[in-house]
């Protein structure tokens, strides 16, 4: 009856709108967890003692066809679970050489306990004796588990009491015993699975825990009917308790309150500069041998058991009832298939042939990893940023299915980014203070030689100038910074305007820069000693991260003109800026001298003087993005500002500023 | 329990081999000779104290060729033979099929490689088939050597040896006491674990022939025929090496955890691997065979039983479950415990 009162208290919810929905989650994990891979719960330490607190209980997992199973299962004791039901039990990471002591209470109605498959000398207090190990009694008892963990490595813990029903229910969970730093030495942003010829990519260990159910026995147990052991047949099929396409959710999605733990495998292919493999732990925890099948590559396999084993490469292996395997996973990008510099030697089919199982699917529209392509209208795609997705599942196919419908159960996708993060170029350019000398935002594309060229705003003096005079009017103020104190040029002379910004009757200091006062004709033409102009990026998701902007670009003698006459001394000034919308909002990012703007932060250091050879510089904003990126009219717009200036004696002449390259990279959700 | 068994098995093999006049060793020049005398005939097996079932199974005769003087077990008895450090060694079963009529056998090795010959006998008959093992030390991956091998009948589409008709046989190097000539498969207890479940509505049919196997559904889950609390342990001190040799005789890919120690997986079916490796839940496949040596940690045990060995599959239940919780609630199935 609770289980009907929750599922119709969402439904509620979902008809109330789905910002219902986004809450923080109500999940047993620790603060700042990760949304993807493995989440340890962390414990206690004292010295080199590693404390959990467990309580058997039980609760409610959902499946993605709407049902919602009694589980049994470990939860965390501790805060801030405090006891919040879960499946698979908490992950527990400790460090080779502690002593590890794991107190169970017990609520279940009948006698439960713990056995840590693969530990040796693991002792038990309190309790009553039990047929494999000590038991906590039912409904309140408790006993303590004590041992050394001695090896590094993946293992399985479970029940050891009635296990033919409790360890159907639900009772396991992975333990994890990590390298001490004897075993592996350190190094930054790695670490070891066992000693140092296993070390990965710390940010990239992933656990997948394979289990199965059959909602039969579930329910039986729930209502207290019989059941016919000898006939079960499991119909869910789980990696870390959640069925596909669950599995693909985050970890802590408010949407599986019981069942916190994502499966989506997620990696970047490896590059001179991202050398680590990804490390996959997997345990079986349920009683069915399960060929696990990876896409995309060969796993190596180097252990079993918590043991370093022979390496051999996988495409698919049966991972036994409780055993434990762990793989490392290279993706080497060996093709390079580039649209513009090695496309596919066979023409892609059309879009408009394509059909998607629901209208739905994870391809980007085109083949290519990081770009994203045309798909039929009505197609929903789940891509990013030309992201590749590969199924991981079992290939015992009657596994690869919840209650019999396809796809599901027991799979997960690899996601393979594009390197060094989801990359967008510029869909469009805007300039604020300029006009354009030639080239689209298309030529920042690539960086191929092809520019982008802005020329040096300009207007006209109606009347003749005076050498003396400090007040004039111009033509047109539009292009022109609406505040702060600029340089213009007239002829050989440098002025600076000091006052009437944003007005055509400008308050002007007279030979400026080393240039000497002059009169003027009329009819002279101003020209601004600066350049402004932004590039657009559209379609960032919410949740971008860890934005990078790199551009590539220079600045030339010449307004006219196809070639780039050399501009080698007094150099122009580069200051690349980044929209912030909390800032001003759209306004505060509409014209060169905005509020909105902010200055990329080092390294490189800036402004930077760029000549007429190409600079092309990296800045990264490290966290959130979500100052960048727009919301409403603007969603998922990111602007990058170039501002030029040339405000230094001697004598500055106007100046062309020329983009190769602009793209951003980011960590997409 | 099981002790007991083996050393049955041995002394019944002892005699025969005596009655028949067939020892180890003979002229330098020649080949040693053994001769197995059995019989493939129906019985009783009491899977536990309280079940017991109708089989089909291999017994020793005490008069050879004289199938009244044999009783079938289950598993079949265990066949040892040691090969000689100089010479090659021809075995040789005599197989006498004690079948109800009109079901013929079959004598199989896996791995085992016959010399030419008749392989079945219909019901009534003798059949003679031999092998010839290298001396041992011999070539790695040499046939017919040092090993763990399954043997059994393949008769009746398979049904014969789910009736019962099968047995371990281990094949010994020349020096005592180890799995297989390197020194690293040295042992101090050996423990042969014949795997292997009975639907006892199928044994319990007048006919396994007419058995529509459709419904067979194993309900007893068996280690050298007895299902927990009947199996026996295995004995063992701190710092002793186990040798399990684990021939699964059964229909199932089984995986046997061991709590409280890692296993070293040495050999598989009667091979040594080029990589030894460490395990607590390997699967053995049905109708393989794999060998591992784990050591007796010191310290305690996780249970005052010992160090649970159990079928993690979880068949730890005993007959038909009609219950709300597994029968029986205290254990049973494919467990036993090495305890000291």
């Amino acid at each position: 009856m609770a289980r009907r009162l929750r599922r119709l208290g969402l439904a509620l919810a979902l008809a109330a709108g789905s910002a219902v929905l986004t809450p923080g989650h109500a999940d047993a994990l620790p603060a700042g967890f990760p949304k993807v891979g493995m989440v340890c719960t962390p414990g206690s330490v004292a010295g080199s003692t590693h404390t959990f607190n467990l309580t058997a209980n039980t609760g409610y997992a959902d499946t993605p066809d709407g049902n919602s199973i009694f589980m049994w299962s470990y939860a965390n004791h501790d805060a801030p679970d405090n006891d919040h039901f879960q499946t698979p039990g908490p992950v527990l990471c400790v460090t080779e050489g502690e002593t590890v002591v794991v107190n169970l209470t017990n609520t279940l109605p009948e006698p439960a306990s713990i056995v840590f498959p693969g530990q040796a000398g693991v002792t038990a207090s309190g309790g009553s004796a039990g047929l494999l190990t000590a038991e906590a009694p039912a409904s309140g008892g408790t006993i303590s588990y004590s041992f050394t963990a001695g090896n590094p490595g993946t293992y399985l813990y479970q029940s050891g009491s009635d296990q033919a029903k409790q360890v159907e229910m639900g009772l396991y969970g992975a333990l994890v015993v990590r390298p001490n730093a004897t075993t592996c030495p350190a190094v930054a942003g790695t670490s070891c699975a066992y000693g140092a010829g296993t070390r990965y990519d710390s940010g990239r260990e992933y656990l997948l825990l394979l289990s199965e159910i059959d909602p039969v026995l579930h329910h039986a147990v729930e209502t207290g009917r019989t059941y016919d052991l000898n006939a079960r047949r499991s119909r869910y099929f789980t990696v870390n308790g959640r069925e596909f396409p669950d599995t693909i959710q985050d970890n802590g999605t408010a949407l599986q309150p019981n069942q916190p733990y994502g499966a989506l495998v997620r990696l970047q292919p490896n590059t001179a500069t991202n050398t680590q493999p990804a490390l996959i732990r997997m345990v079986n925890a349920g009683l069915l041998n399960h060929p696990f099948h990876p896409h995309g590559n060969h796993t190596t396999e180097i252990a079993q058991d918590g043991r370093v084993v022979a390496r051999t490469e996988h495409f698919a292996e049966t991972i036994g009832s409780g055993q434990t395997l762990d793989y490392l996973i290279r993706w080497d990008d060996t093709d390079q298939w580039s649209p513009a510099s090695n496309p596919l030697p066979v023409a892609q089919p059309n879009y408009r042939n394509l059909t998607f199982k629901d209208g739905n699917t994870f391809y980007s529209g085109s083949p290519y990893l990081g770009y994203k392509g045309t798909l039929p209208t009505g197609t929903v795609s789940q891509n990013v940023c030309g992201e590749w997705y590969f199924p991981w599942h079992s290939h015992a196919l009657n596994e690869f299915s919840n209650f019999d419908e396809g796809f599901g159960g027991m799979a997960t996708l690899l996601r393979v980014d594009p390197p060094g993060g989801c990359f967008g170029s510029a869909t469009a350019t805007a300039i604020i203070g300029g006009t354009l000398k030639g080239g689209t935002f298309a030529a920042l594309a690539a960086d191929d030689g092809t520019y982008y060229q802005v020329n040096p705003k300009t207007t006209t003096r109606p009347t003749a100038t005076t050498a003396g005079q400090t007040t004039i009017t111009v033509a047109s103020a539009a292009g022109f910074p609406t505040s702060g104190n600029y340089y213009i040029r007239i002829d050989n002379e440098v002025l600076q305007v000091t006052g009437g910004q944003g007005t055509t009757t400008w308050t002007v200091s007279r030979g400026q820069l080393g240039t000497t006062a002059a009169a003027h004709t009329s009819g002279a033409v101003i020209t601004a000693l600066a350049n402004d102009w932004y590039a657009t990026f559209t379609g960032l998701p919410a949740g971008a991260a860890n934005l990078k902007v790199t551009y590539k670009g220079k600045n030339c003698q010449n307004t006219t003109g196809t070639t780039c006459a050399a501009l080698t001394s007094n150099l122009p000034q580069q200051r690349v800026q980044i929209c912030d919308w909390t800032i001003a909002g759209a306004a505060g990012c509409s014209s060169a001298t905005s509020a909105g703007w902010v200055t990329l932060p080092p390294p490189p250091s800036q402004p930077q003087g760029v000549g007429s050879t190409d600079v092309s510089s990296t800045w990264t904003l490290p966290g959130s993005g979500s100052a960048y990126v727009g919301t409403g009219t603007y969603k998922g717009q990111v602007r990058v500002l170039v501002h030029t200036q040339r405000w230094t004696a001697p004598s500055p002449t106007a100046f062309s500023t020329w983009g190769d390259l602009m793209k951003i990279v980011y960590d997409a959700p | 329990m099981r002790a007991i068994t083996v050393t049955t098995g041995r002394v019944l093999l002892l005699l025969a081999m005596i009655a028949s006049g067939l020892m180890f060793g003979g002229s330098a020049a020649s080949a040693a000779t053994v001769s197995i005398n059995l019989c493939a005939l129906p019985g009783m097996a009491p899977l536990t104290g309280a079940v017991t079932v109708p089989i089909w199974g291999f017994g020793i005769p005490t008069t050879p060729g004289d199938c009244s003087t044999a009783t079938a077990s289950l598993p079949g008895p265990q066949l040892d033979v040691t090969l000689s450090a100089t010479e090659t060694t021809t075995v040789t079963f005599n197989v006498i099929n004690a079948l109800p009529a009109g079901h013929s056998i079959t004598f199989e090795i896996p791995g085992v490689t016959f010399d030419a010959g008749p392989a079945d006998v219909d019901s009534g008959g003798t059949l003679s088939r031999s092998f010839t093992a290298p001396a041992s030390p011999s070539a790695p991956g040499a046939a017919n050597a040092a090993g763990t091998y399954l043997y059994g009948s393949g008769g009746d589409g398979g049904r014969q040896q789910a009736m019962g008709l099968y047995g371990a046989l281990i094949v010994r190097p020349s020096t005592a006491n180890q799995a297989y000539e390197p020194a690293e498969t040295a042992y101090d207890v050996e423990a042969p674990l014949v795997l292997s479940a009975v639907d006892p509505a199928f044994n319990n049919a007048s006919d396994p022939m007419a058995f529509d196997m459709y419904q067979y559904r194993a309900t007893y889950w068996l280690i050298n025929g007895k299902a927990y609390p009947d199996t026996t342990g295995i004995t063992a001190g701190a710092g002793q090496r186990v040798l399990l040799r684990y021939v699964n005789a059964g229909y199932d890919n089984t995986t046997m955890m061991l709590l409280g120690m890692h296993e070293h997986v040495v050999a598989k079916d009667a091979r040594l691997l080029n990589s030894a490796y460490g395990a607590v839940a390997d699967t053995i496949p049905a109708g393989a065979t794999e060998d591992v040596i784990a050591t007796v940690p010191a310290g305690g045990a996780p249970s005052d039983n010992g160090f649970p060995l159990f079928n993690r599959q979880l068949h730890l239940t005993n007959g038909g479950q009609t219950g709300q919780s597994p029968s029986p609630l205290t254990g049973g199935g494919m467990l036993t415990f090495i305890h000291p």
